[in-house]
């Protein structure tokens, strides 16, 4: 029982919300591979999102295209979940590693990727009364990836349901403080930047004149 | 597809908009001491041509003041009389012939033709009791304090040419008929109300205006209740269109502390009272617009209906806005924080809306619609170049020219902008467009477009022209330049609708082949046949 191929577990999980997860641990599957790639396909879904989806749903400003916060939106936003979900759960008797939680979040996103794909390429066609559509594929791909996502972190740390949401409250206020810390140090790291510079072009005007 | 596409051609667009704009702000050089501008659909500035221009200054020695101190002359007034304005603070075109000015510093009314030549002065009326007049050069008149604003019409009664007189410092309104160039006869005066329902201390009027019935509206300084209404009897009816209080934060933190405090301390506390008006004007039917002075949103243009309600207080009135876009933009010249202060409006005979801001020194007009057309004049503290203002005290139109009151210690003329080629089109534009007949208004569009490609209006004026002809596609594009969302979902429900029409069979032919395709597939997947071997790992191993 339970042979798929590594593309047919991911789509085993998705179709499985209480059990494809547990599953997924019991037979040690799960690609780091696909879920890198399904990570970049969030990116791209975010840029299709302000860029191609239909011109009467746009509601971003389309006068200027800026893709770092649509790269923060997807993969640093990700990648704070995956290490603040390590971080909290390790401290909390989780049992997820984590490469695992990693795979398992990445995993758990599909159905939003795809419904946003769907969204994007369905509001090309439609006008705003029926924009229902639209908005059906958004939230169902919302909603089917939050239940996934507490369904994986539930199984990747053999957590009961009341633990694993507490764990990713937690987990929401560990992403706040790494964002907070990182643009901290960024900051820091510019001003001691424009210090060197300082003192650089300080020397150098020095050494010529 | 369609979308990268676009945004490619935008991309392309953009790069060449910029080097045209870098490449023409070297070549093309602007008559005024300013740089024309407008609102795009993102609400942000961008750079435009000018819609109007300076065509002349006219200042008291332009109109031939000297003439007052002429004894020679038949408006000799006295050898003092002063040879230019002081500080007026209002005008007023009667019928596109004669202008009207409130000289306020000089205690006089002007009067002037279409060429802004003198062809009347008054420095108060007569027909009023003897004890209140003084001996002048026009015999006994009672003479004007500070007449800051005017309004001048043939009585629909009488038929008589009248004028209506805000006396700021005598407290009164005064209608008097024209009876020379240099005699005006009281018939009215209206005075402070002696009602419960008045409860101001004094009674200084700013602004008068006078509707159909004769009725006469008064602004009166620090009256917030809304302008004072009288019969054409005198008689006190009312107040008229008052401002609502604006909500922000201090005043329903305030409302909170009225609940809990006591009533010593209720009376120390400020209270919140609405702004009082600075000026209105009525359109061709009757609505009566006034001008609030206020940086903020709440009542800064209202359009009053006769029964005294803002008939823009709606969804609809709600996304106007007049004067800047910007809450306070900050002059770095001058290093002075300018917000908008609106303080004069002006309609003319086609409906158009011109609003004055005092602060920016700015001219914004409007259609009909509310729609913005152009933005002219500006603000500068020296106010030695012409197109700039000081102390801009009110705006009118005459004919297709608008002009603007400059009234301050230092410098008092009249400035006359004329329509350029740029106004003239937008003007005729415009006019069909509000009119609904966006093919006839197409071609003054184009002419637009070449002289300001990022004109917002002009887009959406051609794209409902494409629209009505039929010209889905094109209209689709001219839309998406605008950035209008409605119009463009309107134009893609007929451009679906028409492809759909035009490639039914080929639509028809892939679904039904999808849907045996489908079908294909059930059935081989009961019969347990297999088209494709999949490689089993197990069964390999």
């Amino acid at each position: 029982m339970y042979e798929f191929s590594t593309l047919g577990w991911v789509r085993h999980v998705v179709f499985h919300p209480f059990e494809g997860f547990e599953d997924l641990r019991w037979k040690k599957q799960g690609s780091l591979k696909v879920a890198l790639i399904l990570v970049v396909m969030l990116f791209i879904a975010m840029v299709a999102n302000n860029r191609m989806v239909g011109f009467a749903f746009n509601t971003n400003t389309v006068k200027v295209f800026n893709v770092v916060p649509l790269i923060v939106q997807s993969v640093v936003y990700f990648a704070t979940w995956v290490i603040g979900n390590w971080c909290i759960c390790t401290l909390l008797d989780g049992e997820g590693t984590l490469k695992k939680i990693c795979v398992y979040s990445a995993y758990a996103l599909v159905p939003y990727i795809i419904c946003s794909y769907i969204a994007v390429f369905i509001s090309n066609f439609i006008i705003t009364e029926e924009a229902i559509w639209f908005h059906a594929f958004t939230y169902l791909g919302m909603g089917w990836s939050i239940i996934l996502m507490i369904s994986a972190m539930k199984a990747v740390h053999q957590y009961s349901i009341p633990k694993t949401l507490v764990s990713i409250v937690l987990t929401l206020v560990a992403m706040l403080l790494i964002l907070f810390l990182a643009i901290l140090l960024l900051s820091l790291f510019q001003q001691v930047y424009v210090f060197v510079y300082t003192i650089y072009t300080e020397i150098a005007y020095r050494i010529r004149g | 597809m369609n979308g990268i596409k676009t945004s490619v051609r935008k991309l392309l667009c953009l790069t060449l908009a910029a080097c045209t704009a870098i490449s023409m702000s070297v070549t093309a050089f602007a008559d005024e001491p300013y740089e024309s501008y407008n609102y795009d659909n993102w609400d942000e500035a961008i750079p435009s041509q000018s819609a109007y221009t300076v065509q002349k200054t006219v200042t008291g020695a332009d109109m031939g003041l000297s003439r007052l101190s002429d004894p020679a002359d038949p408006l000799f007034y006295s050898e003092e009389a002063s040879a230019s304005l002081s500080e007026a603070k209002d005008f007023y075109v009667y019928d596109d012939k004669e202008i009207w000015i409130a000289d306020s510093g000089n205690n006089r009314i002007l009067r002037l033709d279409e060429n802004y030549n003198i062809i009347g002065r008054y420095y108060g009326v007569t027909g009023l009791e003897a004890d209140r007049c003084e001996e002048t050069q026009d015999g006994a008149i009672s003479t004007f304090k500070a007449p800051q604003g005017l309004y001048v019409t043939t009585s629909p009664t009488t038929g008589k040419y009248t004028i209506y007189i805000a006396d700021y410092d005598n407290s009164r309104v005064v209608r008097a008929t024209v009876e020379s160039a240099t005699e005006l006869k009281c018939e009215q005066e209206y005075t402070k109300p002696e009602e419960a329902l008045y409860t101001s201390k004094t009674f200084n009027p700013t602004k008068v205006l006078v509707d159909y019935a004769e009725n006469v509206y008064a602004v009166v300084k620090s009256v917030n209740t809304g302008s004072v209404q009288f019969k054409a009897d005198g008689s006190f009816t009312g107040f008229y269109g008052a401002n609502r209080v604006e909500v922000t934060a201090k005043v329903i933190a305030q409302k909170l502390w009225r609940k809990i405090a006591s009533n010593e301390q209720i009376e120390g506390m400020s209270r919140n009272v609405p702004v009082e008006y600075a000026n209105f004007d009525m359109d061709g039917e009757g609505f009566i617009y006034t001008v609030t002075e206020v940086s903020t949103d709440t009542d800064a243009v209202k359009k009053i209906n006769p029964a005294g309600y803002n008939v823009w207080d709606n969804v609809v009135g709600d996304e106007y806005t007049f004067g800047d876009h910007t809450d306070a933009v900050w002059d770095m010249a001058s290093n002075k924080t300018y917000s908008t202060k609106l303080t004069d409006i002006a309609i003319d005979g086609d409906g158009i809306i011109n609003v004055l801001d005092f602060e920016t020194g700015r001219v914004f007009q409007y259609d009909r619609l509310c729609n913005l057309i152009c933005i002219f004049g500006t603000k500068n503290s020296s106010a030695d170049q012409r197109g700039a203002f000081l102390n801009p005290n009110a705006v009118d139109t005459i004919g297709t020219n608008v002009i603007v009151l400059e009234g301050s210690k230092t410098r008092n003329d009249i400035t006359v902008f004329e329509k350029t080629v740029f106004g003239k089109n937008l003007h005729k534009a415009f006019e069909f467009f509000d009119a609904g007949q966006y093919v006839e208004a197409a071609p003054y569009w184009e002419e637009v477009i070449k002289r300001d490609g990022g004109y917002t209006y002009a887009h959406v004026g051609l794209g409902k022209a494409d629209l009505k002809n039929g010209e889905y596609k094109s209209a689709l594009d001219r839309f998406e330049i605008a950035n209008d969302k409605d119009d463009y979902d309107k134009a893609f429900e007929y451009y679906r609708e028409e492809w759909l029409r035009n490639n039914f069979t080929a639509v028809a032919v892939v679904v039904i082949v999808l849907v045996v395709l489908l079908i294909v597939k059930k059935i081989l997947k009961k019969k347990g046949i297999k088209l494709i071997k999949r490689k089993n790992k197990k069964e390999a191993e």
